[in-house]
């Protein structure tokens, strides 16, 4: 079979030609840029290792089995891609890979629903994943699908940007904000001023790691789950003595899940409004600064903070933010949190309808929340393992459009929240939930289990989490309506692996992934991990009480329940018991439910959950969690591709001046990038790039080629003096062949330098290179 | 119009007995050594109307799929091809026709064997901007599409329906006069 290009089909130009006058420029640009890093990539032109982290800044990440191999159960097999090509080191270009779309604090439109669904189906495979970052996230998707993609969603108002990679991720946020009864105000806007000011912004380009964001309006709830983020924003509000309510935020720093936790330390407990973006680029800017860039296990803000103690590293953060020039931006968005108020559709009811459906009141119970606002209720709608097909999606817009104005919220459970449903109305948007599969009661409750992407689609799975999560709640779901209370409230979360992307934590019944030797089989296991607090905004962690085999899970989650039924005193909660009864004793209770048979007889224990194939560890890849540590050096490089390769197409279509201003642009893009090893705050200002090149580089002859020597910079000064001359197409035609030998020389020069042949220090702390004066 | 991203459905006879656990066996037995390029078997019998068991490969995509609340196997070709569009259909719909003999003599299957209908099958072109459902759409595919079904099932021999909802995709439903056998109709148009 032929292989056509998808990048350049005629449907990707069709959404290329029709959308493109509509997104914002910013975002057409990434976009666009993107594109042609594609097809950079696809002549040859791009590295791997900075092609995988270019993709991973914009939600691209990679999936299980995209470096060519699987394991069938017997051997490992070569899956046969038909390119050679990479899009990262040991992934392949033509595997599936999946999307991360970013929703900012969960919000999502009717019309973005139905966009997502529509992608879902041209480019997926019609499912929609709620993630429990309250992104969704689309798998098996080609990569050259992704600039389509990512203008249809641009279209609607929805960036990809900084949804993986060493960036600010998606900055969460409660799902009721601005309905909760006990919120302290709407966070909201605060959280979208958040995203929207550090999108993008220069400050978080160069981080070693994944930086996350997460907002509660109040403490104590468990929404926000402000204690387990790099950087979590509780608000609060304090009178003042002359009677008005002055608003700000708890502020805390370097919690984290992951293989180790970290509980957030308190920066300070009250941080004015008008303060928080600029002590968020503050910190932004000493984690990019201090936080460890090569050893990536220790590269979170958590591991500073902890290194540093919270004490030092408040200090540091105030002595950032003192030498900020100020920014409007830090307080232009209090002006438009209006805007994030939202009204209702339909008029309030009085009360929630009585009917003789006991479904309906069950339903009520579990899945139906009282707002603030009398008369109006949030519903959540429950999704299994975070799931919805295209189908059920556009139906679900249409009930959104029908009885609520653009309410729509997913939530780190992986379901959705409907807000603002007249109490009148609620009894129809039951049925007509129904009518779709998607009335299903228990959210937030021991079925409404919480399962990471494990060895379905993620490459550092090692046992199936959503598997066991499906068996679990298919198991539970039949006994729910008798459970009792205590037991019904119980939240049960598993991840595929330690990183905890599965926030097994912070449930009260919490499961990852392991494997196992039994008798020289490997087995598939979950570690259980006990009494984790999802309240308190993810207030506690649970402990770590032993490894379970996969297929004995159920019956040890049933035993478990019914020894804390059975044991518990008044009003104990999970956690209580567990600590009270001890680890040891749970376990040697459980152990007749949680042994292996032996290989022979009973094989079923040596195949997880949701395969046929015979347990293995080898499918495991490189992850991509953290993304490529690219310097900010090998992205201005790699702009500086970018910028000559449309010179050169735009000389190839006659447009000569375009050709020569732009390979112009490129070469100061190349010489800004290189810069930007001493001075990351470097302007864009033409002539202080020239001069910063010229002493740090030139003057220091750190750019001399060991053949060359100064022949290629004078390429760039040339250029540079005559960069407003208007040129004939035989000089546009020079000086596209100059910058394109200078660009190579920057290339070679960053090669040189990064394995220190030039001894000069690289990072932004490295005091200014003219110390050097070694001759490469 | 370049017609690309061609997919077929073809409707089960015994929807009831479909068991998706056992789809997902067979398929993922498909796999090793399989000439096509094969990547894994995804389980989506948790969520309704769509996908429920999905062999997912690099050109096409099969699965046993409820798209519809109508189970059936989707033949889902997933990069562009080369080709006129009379030669498009024809090779996709043949793709999809043998799939469905492939399953339906797979001895993997037991209580839930699947059994098709070959005279009711789907034709999906999976680009809104390629073929937005719209009436001058079908008037530009009918031509060709006719051409090929002619072949399958003799002039006159079916009758085409394009359902209308203006946010699905463009699709037309295929319905045969008489009870058409699979092996006959691969037959014709290999
Ligand atoms: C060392 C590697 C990784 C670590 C330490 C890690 C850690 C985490 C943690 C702790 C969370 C969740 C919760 C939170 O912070 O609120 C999370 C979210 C998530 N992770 Fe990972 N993860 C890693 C790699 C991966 C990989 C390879 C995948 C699979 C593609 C993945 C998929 C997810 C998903 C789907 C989420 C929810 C996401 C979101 O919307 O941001 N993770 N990760
Ligand atoms: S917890 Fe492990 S298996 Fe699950 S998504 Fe994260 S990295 Fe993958």
């Amino acid at each position: 079979m032929k292989d056509l290009d998808l990048v350049s089909s005629e449907s990707a130009q069709h959404w290329k030609k029709t959308l493109s006058d509509r997104l914002d420029p910013k975002w057409r640009e990434d976009i666009d840029n993107f594109e042609t890093d594609i097809l950079l990539k696809k002549k040859g032109k791009i590295e791997d290792r900075v092609f995988a982290e270019t993709r991973l800044r914009m939600g691209a990440y990679g999936q299980r089995y995209d470096n060519g191999h699987r394991h069938d159960g017997v051997e490992m097999k070569n899956i046969p891609f038909p390119t050679d090509l990479n899009k990262g080191p040991e992934t392949k270009w033509d595997a599936p890979g999946m999307e991360r779309i970013k929703l900012p604090w969960g919000g999502m439109t009717a019309d973005q629903l139905d966009v997502m669904a529509e992608l879902a189906e041209e480019y997926s495979d019609s499912i929609l994943h709620i993630t429990t970052r309250q992104d969704i996230q689309l798998h098996y998707i080609h990569i050259e699908n992704c600039p389509s993609m990512f203008r249809r969603l641009a279209a609607v108002n929805i960036t990809t940007r900084e949804a993986c990679g060493n960036s600010v991720r998606n900055v969460t946020a409660c799902p009721i904000a601005g309905v909760c009864r006990e919120e302290a105000f709407d966070i909201t806007g605060y959280a979208n001023a958040v995203f929207k000011y550090l999108l993008g912004h220069p400050d978080v380009q160069d981080f070693g790691r994944k930086f996350k964001i997460a907002l509660s309006g109040c403490k104590h709830n468990p929404c926000g789950l402000t204690n387990i983020h790099d950087l979590g924003l509780t608000a609060v509000a304090r009178p003042q003595p002359d009677g008005t309510v002055k608003r700000g935020f708890e502020y805390v720093v370097g919690g984290g899940l992951g293989a180790v936790t970290y509980d957030a330390k308190l920066f300070s407990d009250f941080v004015p409004e008008e303060e928080v973006l600029a002590l968020t680029q503050a910190t932004c800017r000493v984690y990019a600064r201090l936080g460890e860039k090569k050893k990536r296990h220790r590269a979170r803000i958590k591991f500073l903070v902890a290194d540093m103690g919270i004490d030092k590293f408040r200090e540091a953060v105030l002595e950032e933010r003192a030498k900020l020039p100020n920014d409007p931006r830090w307080t232009d968005f209090l002006a438009t949190l209006p805007k994030f108020e939202e009204k209702p559709l339909r008029e309030a009811g009085k009360g929630i309808p009585k009917t003789d459906d006991a479904a309906f009141d069950f339903w009520c119970l579990t899945n139906v929340y009282p707002q603030k606002q009398d008369g109006f209720v949030t519903v959540t709608i429950t999704l299994p393992m975070g799931d919805i097909t295209s189908n059920q999606a556009r139906a679900l817009s249409d009930i959104a459009r029908k009885y609520v104005k653009d309410t729509m919220r997913t939530t780190v459970e992986q379901n959705i929240v409907m807000r603002w449903v007249s109490e009148a109305d609620l009894y129809n948007v039951y049925n007509d939930l129904k009518l779709i599969d998607l009335a299903e009661p228990g959210a937030a409750s021991i079925v409404d289990i919480t399962a990471c992407p494990g060895t379905d689609t993620c490459k550092l799975g090692v046992s199936s989490s959503r598997g066991l999560a499906a068996e679990l709640r298919t198991r539970l779901a039949v006994k729910f309506v008798e459970m009792d209370e205590a037991v019904r409230n119980l939240r049960i979360k598993v991840s595929g692996c330690f990183n905890s992307c599965g926030q097994q934590h912070i449930a009260d019944i919490g499961f990852y992934g392991i494997s196992r030797n039994v008798a020289g089989y490997i087995v598939p296991h979950f570690q259980m991990v006990l009494g984790g607090q999802f309240t308190n905004n993810g207030g506690s962690y649970g402990l770590a009480t032993g490894g379970i085999a996969s297929k004995a899970i159920p019956a040890v989650v049933d035993k478990l329940l019914d020894m804390y039924l059975k044991g518990k005193q008044k009003g104990e909660i999970f956690r209580a018991w567990v600590e009270r009864t001890g680890k040891g004793v749970i376990m040697q209770s459980l152990a007749d439910v949680s042994a292996v048979p032996a290989y022979d007889t009973d094989k079923s224990y040596y195949t997880d959950w949701g395969s046929v194939r015979e347990y293995n560890v080898k499918d495991k890849g490189m992850g991509e969690c953290a993304g490529e540590v690219v310097s900010l050096t090998e992205f201005g490089l790699k702009a500086a591709d970018r910028e000559i390769f449309d010179a050169q197409l735009k000389y190839d279509t006659g447009d000569i001046k375009a050709a020569g201003d732009k390979a112009y642009k490129a070469m100061l893009l190349a010489a800004q990038g290189l810069v930007k090893m001493f001075n990351i705050d470097i302007s864009e200002d033409p002539e202080k790039v020239m001069a910063e090149f010229r002493e740090r580089f030139y003057d220091s002859k750190l750019f001399f080629d060991p053949i060359a020597g100064p022949t290629y910079a004078n390429f760039y000064f040339g250029g540079h003096d005559a960069r407003n001359e208007i040129l004939d197409k035989e000089k546009a035609g020079r000086r596209l062949k100059e910058a394109q030998i200078f660009l190579e020389a920057c290339h070679n020069c960053n090669l040189r330098m990064s394995m220190g042949a030039n001894k000069g220090k690289v990072g932004i702390l490295a005091d200014a290179g003219s110390k050097s004066d070694s001759k490469a | 119009m370049n017609l690309q991203y061609l997919n077929w459905k073809i409707h089960l006879e015994n929807p009831a007995q479909a068991e998706p656990d056992e789809w997902f066996k067979v398929l993922s037995t498909w796999i090793p050594d399989a000439p096509e390029i094969f990547i894994d078997v995804a389980d989506y019998k948790h969520v309704p109307d769509g996908p429920v068991t999905l062999l997912v490969g690099h050109y096409v995509n099969y699965s046993l799929d409820a798209t519809g609340r109508q189970l059936g196997l989707l033949y889902d070709y997933k990069h562009p091809m080369d080709g006129t569009n009379e030669e498009k259909i024809r090779s996709s719909l043949l793709g999809l026709l043998r799939v469905a003999k492939r399953l339906e003599d797979d001895a993997g299957f037991h209580a839930g064997k699947p059994k098709f209908k070959a005279g009711e099958i789907r034709f999906i072109v999976n680009s809104r901007a390629i073929a937005p459902n719209s009436p001058e759409t079908l008037e530009a595919v009918k031509p060709d599409l006719v051409k090929v079904l002619e072949k399958a099932f003799g002039v006159g021999g079916f009758t085409l329906d394009r359902p209308a909802d203006p946010r699905q995709r463009f699709s037309v439903d295929v319905t045969a006069k008489g009870t058409p056998v699979l092996a006959d109709l691969i037959k014709r148009l290999a």
